[in-house]
């Protein structure tokens, strides 16, 4: 048994010769991700499900007859810590690929040590869309995708005037920018527009000012993680009860919040109570690995399982682990995860399969709207 | 007019004292050569991170200079080190890499932190300032910037930092190189500095800021000026941190990297330039090395090492090396004396114009309490004025208005013709006052040497590049010396002397000020006679000549009897006598009042 | 409206906070850097009260013990021989604080920690809808400055502790044991600070770096406050209204920063701060 895997590891390599392919060593997989700081509340579902997917595939043989390993490094959920991350594992693990979810301020943060360690980027977390770079691939929502449905159903709800509240980093501001331009194009009225700083934590004047503005709904979106919960908390005590969308919350991080995100809209690629086979597999092998550990599949952590399918593809089609081979096949290829078929061909983008849904008491989400194959719009248009 | 005076060794030690000061020299050749060559022989990753640590190292050394010499404990410099990083990356992202963005940007990283910092050095240094506030204010100083950062929206990136800047254009090894030269650089200029005359300046400060004043020399001045010059260096190491890195993020400027940078110059020995610079890159190398795989437990050592070091090694683990290389035969040096000689004293027009001294009128009270009341006097050179009274008379707080314009008083004191009214002590030594204080003040960490070549610092400044040869003094300071034999323990460090060779000391160097007025607070309080006999003859021997005037407290009145020109009697805050040696100790009022004051 | 009860509330959690540094700084004259730490372990007991399905109001007394007894500890091994350096003070109580926060972190982890909310709710107060919690906060500060306010003027241990904080050493020859008198209260302003950990949980998230985020502040605040808990009052009802009308009228950002730039220039012009009042 130990010989014929061994002989069809030759085989494969013969039949494929890559830059890494050849030499039988594992394909390494860096994961930076924010274990501290505000991710620190997703992190875990996120390493979590890329867990699942390398045991799956090696499971089945690997990739081109190499087995996947994973390198994890806390990024802090910031750029300096994101720095530290993407070096020690660009140069000290030197990994073949980086796949992880990550503030926007730790992607910016670490793509200079991509391009200059010339390594593929997949990014599975969704946010505020333009980011490009040779290297990087993102299989998660941008604002085009996501905010359309949520103002819509508010607007068929009724309502006319908002109010924006987010923290002040590149995702809180690129999403609430493209809310307020899609509010006042589709006839609505934009009442105020705050931010706190991602590590704020008082937002006091804040709520205050929500509650004098008294606006028809409210759309917030902070960094995720704890800026979510103290700002949820502190809407709640104040007893905000406006029809409230949080444009940066996952399903994970609601059912932790409990009673708090009751209510609360979210529009999103995946919630749990997608009705597909492959959907139903997942959660069902995502239940016997981690039993009583299990975080709950979300919105960040499915993207990560799914593009570390998509790498899987991408290296088998080009036949080894070159990056600029990868690179070139990873817009052509697809996989059918549980969001559906996911293929990042529009400019490093994919188009998503959007669902608008309601927290429950229960933490569950119920979903109110499907919207199918959302077109990322162009994102990056001078990439191929 | 120079005339010098022979000090043993002082032939022998020529060629050594070359040798030594060629030794950081050669050190910084060799180590520039070593860090030229490693990358070639290092990985990708420790190059990387070297870098970065080479770059903190910088930082490490403005903190070592700040707190360890300086006494001045910062948290600041990360928000230095930020503004410089990020004037860097925002000047460069509007005009690009060419030569003239990255003159631009490396001009604006060095002007902005300067300017920050003497905007800081105002804020934490003014008269009467304590160290606990100027470390509240650098603590202040980063949480400012970052949320000045943070409030920058697209400007400065706010929480996202800035990133895809275009940056000096180098590969990863011109990067180590680059920061190899600017860490040795700076590390060397520093050591040059501490080791100089200037460089003692700054531990003098830390160790008795008030007699600093009282030597002329300006700390407020000082501690605003290095504190400026030091926020210029942290901008450099941000100019190369923002080119090598291509992000600068606001956790940059933060108050959490100013406090590691303090952690890393404790455990790396404070106070020893080497150490911090050696501690930063082997802390931040390990960490990078480590942290990846064991996050807490490395942050939970380094805790509990800076925990324990700060309880049990205040000098860090460079002290614990010194103290081991001290014990070993090739680490005993003894240090060389400089050369004493004779300054010519200043010939000037004798006793004419207005009086030394003139107090007017004066009052001073704590609260309801009335110390000081009606003072009139006037003193004239020449004049040796001692001043009596029993304890509580308010003999001290007289003199210390005599030497601090800004204690509330009211009526007038001028210093020739000149009113002091509101001049911090340093301006009043300037104008030719100089001021003993009754526990001997001078600097612990000092040599006896040192602490005369700083009495001498406003006559004749001090080199920031050497140690000069030679010390010159005016003749009475150097009779001082000669009759306590201090002359012979010039190297020896000051707190290793006796009370009373302390008390001749100090004596010694406000001699050295060429004060015209002097004022002694009880210069023989547990004195031998012997010793007592010798400041006699000094001060005699000062006001014999006719131009300068001196003001002693005294208890002793066997000895205010021996040497005064004039006795004035303090009672109750009240000047009650004033008159001849032999007016007062015949007065009926001065046995009355010391028979009810007690004091034997 | 809303403004007044905003400063009010505001000034009233920046008491709780502060008030556990206070009591050490007055009588110890250490400035205690461990205090978000003992902010952040008085949050973990709330975690933990709600993770044994524990009345999350239980967690106040628990609080207050843990960080008691962990402040007895710290004050006997690391402040002790650190009394005459209180600048080396600030240094170890900080290595103190990381040392606490990695503890954390190997015990719970380094994420958000959720806790049940001790109070949900409005109550209708002068026309505006008001959150309960954070007017029930206005009622607890209250309630630990007059429980301080009577220790320090009623009981033996406040005479000890004013003595000390007047004059050390004629308190020493007069029979007071100095050395029990701070353990005590280090004891007690580490109580505290655990304390106000509980009581910031239903504002904010648990995490093991919690506290740091509160510590500068409440380190202003004393510092301008001195030794006196009436000055302490009246700096938070000052600072803690310009942060809220600053967030409120020009950017939260530089209200947050509100606290320390204000108190560091009121110690410029008056190094005494608000005690001298």
């Amino acid at each position: 048994m130990v010989k014929w895997s061994l002989l069809g590891a030759a085989a494969l390599v013969l039949a494929a010769p890559g830059a890494r392919a050849a030499d039988g060593k594992p394909i390494v997989i860096g994961v930076p991700v924010g274990l501290s700081g505000a991710n620190s509340v997703v992190a875990p579902s996120v390493v979590q499900s890329a867990e699942l997917a390398v045991e799956e595939i090696n499971a089945k043989g690997g990739v081109l007859g190499c087995k996947l390993a994973l390198e994890v490094a806390d990024d802090a959920s910031g750029a300096a810590g994101a720095q530290k991350a993407f070096d020690g594992l660009i140069y000290q693990k030197k990994v073949d690929v980086l796949i992880s979810m990550e503030t926007s301020a730790a992607r910016n943060a670490g793509l200079p040590a991509v391009t200059k360690g010339k390594v593929p980027f997949l990014y599975t977390s969704f946010y505020e869309g333009h980011s490009c770079n040779r290297n990087l691939f993102v299989d998660a929502w941008v604002p085009e995708q996501q905010v359309p449905p949520v103002v819509d159903a508010f607007k068929a709800k009724g309502a006319k005037t908002y109010f924006l509240i987010g923290s002040d980093y590149a995702f809180g501001r690129g999403m609430l920018g493209f809310t307020r331009s899609y509010v006042e194009k589709t006839g609505g009225k934009v009442l105020g527009e705050e931010y706190l700083p991602m590590d704020g934590s008082d937002w006091t004047a804040i709520v205050s000012k929500l509650k004098e503005a008294k606006p028809d709904a409210l759309i917030t979106s902070t960094a995720g993680g704890a800026p979510n919960v103290t700002l949820t908390k502190q809407l709640r005590g104040a007893g905000v009860a406006l029809p409230f969308a949080n444009l940066a919350l996952d399903e994970g991080t609601a059912k932790s919040m409990g009673a708090d995100a009751e209510g609360v809209y979210l529009s999103a690629s995946y919630v749990t109570g997608i009705d597909s086979l492959e959907n139903k597999a997942f959660l069902a092998a995502m239940k016997k690995k981690f039993g009583a550990e299990l975080r709950t599949p979300n919105d960040l952590s499915v993207p990560e399982y799914e593009a570390i399918y998509l790498y899987k593809a991408a290296v088998e089609k080009a036949g080894g682990t070159e990056t600029a081979k990868v690179l070139e096949a990873l817009p052509t290829v697809s996989f059918t995860g549980p969001r559906g078929t996911i293929t990042m061909s529009k400019q490093h983008h994919a188009p998503l399969t959007m669902y608008l849904g309601q927290i429950q008491a229960d933490g569950t989400v119920k979903v109110a709207g499907t919207f199918k194959d959302v077109d990322p719009g162009a994102q990056c248009p001078k990439l191929p | 007019m120079l005339e010098s005076v022979p000090v043993a060794r002082r032939d022998a030690a020529a060629p050594r004292r070359r040798l030594s000061r060629a030794a950081p020299f050669v050190a910084a050749i060799l180590a520039a050569l070593a860090l030229w060559i490693a990358p070639r022989v290092l990985d990708t990753f420790a190059v990387n991170v070297l870098t970065r640590s080479m770059i903190y190292a910088v930082l490490a050394v403005t903190v070592d200079l700040l707190w360890g010499f300086a006494g001045i404990l910062t948290f600041g410099q990360a928000a230095f080190f930020g503004v410089g990083a990020y004037a860097t990356a925002m000047i460069l992202a509007a005009y690009g890499a060419t030569p003239l963005g990255i003159a631009a940007a490396l001009a604006a990283a060095l002007a902005a932190p300067a300017l920050l910092g003497l905007a800081v050095g105002w804020l934490s240094f003014y008269h009467r300032s304590t160290p606990l506030y100027a470390s509240v204010i650098s603590l202040v100083v980063p949480i400012v910037v970052t949320q000045l950062i943070y409030s920058g929206g697209e400007w400065t990136g706010s929480s996202s930092g800035l990133v895809g800047f275009d940056v000096l254009p180098l590969e990863i090894e011109g990067y180590f190189r680059l920061a190899a030269l600017v860490l040795i650089a700076v590390t060397l200029a520093a050591w040059i500095l501490v080791r100089a005359d200037a460089g003692r300046a700054l531990v003098a400060l830390r160790d008795n800021e008030a007699r600093c004043a009282y030597l002329g020399l300006n700390p407020r001045r000082l501690q605003i000026r290095l504190t400026a010059a030091l926020a210029a260096v942290a901008g450099l190491a941000g100019f190369l941190f923002a080119n090598a890195s291509g992000v600068v993020a606001p956790e940059n400027a933060g108050f959490l990297f100013g406090t590691e940078l303090v952690i890393w110059v404790a455990l790396g020995g404070r106070g020893t330039l080497l150490g911090p610079v050696l501690g930063t890159i082997a802390i931040d190398y390990l960490a990078a090395n480590l942290s990846g795989d064991l996050p807490f437990l490395w942050q939970l050592l380094l805790g509990t090492a800076f925990v324990v070091i700060i309880i049990l090694l205040p000098g860090g683990l460079a002290d614990l090396v010194g103290r081991l290389w001290r014990a070993l035969p090739l680490g005993r040096q003894e240090p060389v004396p400089p050369r004493l000689v004779a300054r010519a004293a200043e010939t000037g027009a004798a006793a004419a114009g207005p009086p030394i001294l003139k107090v007017a009128g004066l009052a001073k009270a704590y609260g309801s309490l009335t110390v000081l009341e009606a003072i009139d006097l006037e003193i004239r050179a020449g004049e040796l004025v001692s001043l009596v009274g029993p304890n509580g008379a308010g003999k001290t707080t007289l003199m210390r208005c005599l030497s601090d314009g800004t204690e509330p008083f009211t009526g007038a004191i001028a210093i020739g013709g000149i009113p002091t009214t509101g001049l911090t002590p340093n301006r009043i030594v300037g104008l030719g006052v100089g001021r003993k204080f009754q526990v001997a003040s001078v600097f612990e960490s000092l040599s006896v040497a040192e602490c005369l070549r700083l009495a001498r610092a406003p006559h004749d400044g001090l080199s920031p590049v050497g140690q000069a040869e030679t010390l010159g003094l005016p003749q009475p300071a150097l009779d001082v010396l000669r009759m306590t034999g201090l002359d012979r323990l010039l190297t020896r460090p000051t707190r290793l002397l006796s009370h009373g060779q302390k008390q001749a000391l100090e004596l010694a160097m406000v001699v050295a000020l060429e004060p015209r007025l002097i004022l002694l607070d009880e210069p023989t309080a547990g004195l031998t006679k012997a010793e007592r006999t010798t400041i006699g003859t000094v001060l005699k021997a000062l006001t014999a000549g006719g131009r300068i005037a001196a003001v002693l407290v005294e208890h002793d009145l066997d000895f205010v009897r021996e040497i005064s020109s004039r006795i004035v009697v303090l009672h109750q805050g009240r000047l009650v006598l004033d008159g001849t040696v032999e007016d007062v100790v015949g007065s009926e009022l001065v046995r009355t009042i010391y028979a009810g004051g007690a004091h034997g | 409206m809303l403004l007044l009860l905003d400063i009010l509330t505001t000034a009233a959690i920046l008491f709780i906070v502060a008030i556990g540094l206070l009591a050490i700084f007055g009588v110890l004259k250490i400035i205690n850097f461990a205090h978000g730490a003992w902010l952040t372990v008085g949050a973990y007991c709330a975690v933990v009260t709600a993770r044994l399905g524990l009345n999350p109001w239980l967690a106040l007394p628990l609080a207050f013990v843990v960080g008691a007894v962990l402040g007895g500890f710290a004050e006997q091994v690391i402040i002790r021989p650190l009394y005459r350096r209180p600048l080396d003070a600030i240094l170890a109580t900080w290595g103190l604080g990381i040392v606490v926060g990695q503890l954390i972190t190997l015990g719970f982890g380094r994420d958000v920690q959720l806790t049940p909310n001790l109070l949900a709710g409005t109550v209708t107060i002068l026309g505006v809808d008001y959150s309960a919690y954070r007017l029930v906060a206005l009622g607890i500060a209250l309630a630990i400055g007059l429980l301080f306010a009577l220790t320090i003027e009623r009981t033996r241990l406040g005479l000890s502790a004013r003595a000390v904080i007047m004059n050390e050493t004629l308190a020493r020859s007069l029979g007071i044991d100095t050395g029990r008198v701070r353990l005590v209260v280090f004891m007690i302003g580490a109580g505290f600070a655990a304390l106000a950990g509980v009581l910031l949980t239903p504002l904010t998230s648990v995490d093991p770096n919690m506290g740091v985020s509160w510590l500068i502040g409440a380190f202003m605040l004393v510092m301008v406050a001195d030794a006196s808990y009436l000055a302490l009052a009246a700096a938070c009802l000052v600072f803690g209204a310009a942060q809220v009308l600053i967030s409120t009228f020009v950017s939260p950002i530089l209200g947050s920063i509100a606290v320390a730039v204000l108190a560091a220039l009121v110690l410029r012009i008056s190094p005494k701060g608000f005690s001298r009042a």
